[in-house]
């Protein structure tokens, strides 16, 4: 009695399990399937990832590509505004010049994008390993590959904006009185060798300097862009992986200085700039910060791999045009790029439909 | 001992006979399975397009094996996860290893000896894990200062002193408070001790005295449960003879629990030990990132640096594959593993004398 009894049960456990069973096998087989029909077509969704710098400009691109208003929408689109002689809505325009075909729907562009938020490196490794198709990186590839990177031959470059790092100091700090560093002094205190604000004319309070995680693309701007040597090892006494995270820590802080993505500054507020005189020239936020010749400023670029096929060259050749720099770089509180260098990124693109 | 001895020549040779009284089927089920999860790992790792038919295959060698010799196949499915997990472990410590070659290599013993320059600068190509290491250790004892008195007295109030229905509510409570992520916790340190200790002696944020605070605290549940288990271990029948003997309550616990159960309270000390090392996330979101030796002096737990753990996720993101920047990264872990690992072994030793202790004493 009791063996049948225990039997049954058995049997009964046996066919569940293996009902269940089946079923697993099932779903993994349809995973299975699903995983392997990844071949690319021209719908698929732009990618992009990469340094925090450049995702403001991509991320505001993304959001109106995506949006794909209607010509009349003179705030989000209005092509007349620029020049350009349309009725289409904005994806579909910039897509159509690539020879996609218009959905003539709002929020449903001939191809959609993502755009995702890490740091350059990532951003470029990415692009090399066909991760995504925008690495997004705001210093050269070339410095953070190293220049003997045998994929360097393989990725374009695609210069977007102009980026300015000013010099932020904590309200404190500004309020008593320090309001510019000459470029020495600024070297030094990243060298770990000028402690104390009294040195600057400001109060007797040790300097906290503010770095950049070792190795990202505005830690070494910064180094060969102050020091003329990409490798020059500095000593800062923090390094924060984002502006956000550095914006933080100088308003936290009451002795504080920072390097901080222009959009991050703000004037009267917990991140005041201060002026860096650097051969003679006071460079000031305000006035000459945008001029060509700032030390500190560098080149954004977004890398795309193996060329730049369509739906690439679709979505960069809107941020390069009048319409993008002024909606998308400006706001971001960076620099157009002048005339003639974005005539230069242009050439670089896909031939137009 | 003869006893674990005979169990395990039993058991070894019930394992022989299942397999020579196997029919054919069940023999053919059996090396199938075991070919076939054999053959999926080998896929993997060389990166095959045959990885998913031999999963598939053996899934259906399994679920067939379920159907027709349940028993069996259980014996050789647990056996085979057991293997996956082991051999998992092994994979990892083999490719960390790997990975930190290029660094070892390059750095050498400059890599972890304290008595050359100390300097990390992953430009000049000088990685030298010394600042991390001190790091790690500063804040390891900051937390385990916090952690050990606070643990075990709080692991004394639950088993000796909470009435029942007290401990009935406290005792969830601690174990519940290990499953805060630790995130949270590190959130708090940024938002709230760091200002507030910075504020109050005038240092800059991140200094390695809050973390430690901070990994202490998170290291308290592990602590108190594992010395609570300890103290509850304790032979009712010696505290009974203590009491007979005229002694109180504490000196009861004073003279007889806590030394009974000195060798589980280390262990859970040194449990903590680990865990406060291992952490990452509260860390990373208060420390600097410095990575320099403490100023002034060695000693100052007040300045910031940085930690084993925080120097890879502070790192991971950015740092091209590759580079020997992303080797050290691999010999940071290596190093954590080697730690942790040992303290491990360490309190699972403490762990097994004390019950060998009680035992005998019985």
């Amino acid at each position: 009695m009791a063996d049948n009894q225990f039997g049954s049960s058995a049997d009964g456990v046996s066919r569940r399990k293996f009902i269940a069973a089946t079923g697993a096998l099932g779903t993994m087989a349809a995973a299975g399937c699903l995983g392997s029909a990844n071949e690319s077509s021209d719908t698929d969704p732009l990618t992009a990832d990469g340094s925090s710098t450049v995702y403001p400009i991509t991320n505001d691109a993304d959001s109106l590509w995506n949006g794909n208003p209607p010509a009349d929408d003179q705030e989000y689109w209005g092509p007349g505004q620029y020049g350009i002689d349309t009725d289409q809505n904005l994806a579909d325009y910039w897509a159509g010049l690539y020879g996609f075909e218009p959905t003539e729907e709002r929020s449903v562009p001939p191809f959609s994008t993502q755009v995702a938020l890490s740091h350059s490196g990532t951003g470029v490794e990415g692009v090399i390993n066909e991760r995504v198709d925008i690495g997004d990186a705001s210093s050269t590839a070339e410095s953070i590959l190293g220049s003997d990177h045998e994929e360097l031959d393989n990725i374009v470059d695609h210069v977007v904006a102009v980026d300015g790092q000013p010099i932020v100091v904590s309200r404190e700090i500004h309020d008593a009185g320090v309001t510019q560093v000459t470029g020495d002094e600024l070297r030094a205190i990243y060298k770990g060798e000028l402690t104390n604000w009294s040195e600057l004319g400001g109060p007797d309070k040790e300097i906290y300097s503010v770095g950049r995680a070792e190795d990202s693309g505005t830690d070494t701007a910064f180094r060969s862009n102050l020091y003329g040597d990409p490798e020059e090892p500095i000593d800062p006494d923090t390094r924060k992986g984002q502006n956000q995270q550095v914006a933080t820590l100088v308003e936290q802080n009451d002795n504080a200085i920072a390097y901080i993505a222009l959009a991050f500054v703000e004037p009267d507020g917990a991140t005041p700039p201060i002026g860096l005189e650097l051969d003679g020239t006071l460079y000031e936020y305000g006035t000459n910060l945008g001029a060509k010749e700032y030390p500190l400023s560098r080149d954004l670029h977004c890398y795309t791999y193996d060329g730049t096929d369509k739906r690439e060259s679709a979505f960069l050749n809107m941020i390069l045009s009048e319409f993008g720099q002024t909606n998308f770089v400006e706001p971001n509180n960076y620099f157009k790029l002048p005339p003639e260098r974005r005539e230069e990124e242009l050439s670089k693109l896909a031939d137009q439909a | 001992m003869s006893q674990a001895a005979s169990q395990t020549s039993r058991r070894t040779l019930s394992l022989v006979r299942t397999a020579m009284d196997l029919d054919r089927p069940s023999l053919f089920l059996v090396t199938a399975q075991i070919l076939l999860i054999i053959g999926t790992f080998a896929g993997f790792v060389v990166q095959s397009t045959l990885t998913m038919l031999f999963l598939y295959g053996f899934l259906l060698a399994a679920a067939v094996g379920w159907v027709t010799r349940q028993a069996l196949t259980a014996k050789v499915v647990t056996f085979l996860m057991t293997a996956a997990t082991l051999s998992t472990l092994g994979l990892i410590g083999v490719f960390l290893i790997l990975e930190a070659i290029p660094v070892v290599r390059h750095a050498g013993l400059d890599l972890i000896w304290p008595f050359g320059s100390n300097e990390w600068s992953s430009t000049q190509g000088q990685f030298s894990l010394v600042p991390m290491i001190w790091g790690t250790l500063l804040t390891t004892i900051v937390a385990i200062v916090i952690a050990a008195p606070f643990g075990v007295a709080g692991a004394l109030f639950i088993s000796e002193i909470a009435p029942d229905w007290l401990r009935e509510i406290v005792k969830p409570a601690v174990e519940l408070l290990a499953g805060v992520p630790s995130i949270v916790y590190g959130f708090i340190g940024f938002t709230i001790i760091n200002p507030y200790v910075g504020n109050l002696l005038s240092i800059n944020p991140g200094a390695l005295f809050a973390i430690g605070l901070v990994i202490g605290f998170m290291a308290l549940p592990t602590v108190i449960s594992v010395a609570e288990d300890a103290l509850s271990a304790v032979p009712e029948s010696m505290k009974d003879g203590s009491m007979a003997m005229g002694a109180t309550d504490w000196q009861t616990m004073k003279s007889v629990s806590i030394p009974t159960a000195f060798s589980g309270i280390s262990a859970a000390v040194l449990l903590g030990v680990g865990r406060a090392i291992g952490e990452t996330m509260a860390a990373t979101v208060m420390i600097s990132h410095s990575r320099r030796l403490p100023k002034p002096e060695l000693y100052n737990a007040f300045d910031s640096t940085e930690t084993l753990t925080t120097l890879i996720a502070a790192s991971y993101g950015h740092v091209t594959p590759g580079e020997l920047f992303w080797s050290a990264l691999f010999a940071a872990g290596v190093l954590l593993m080697v730690i942790v690992t040992g303290l491990g072994i360490v309190s699972e030793l403490v762990e097994q004398r004390m019950h060998r202790k009680l035992r005998g004493g019985q």
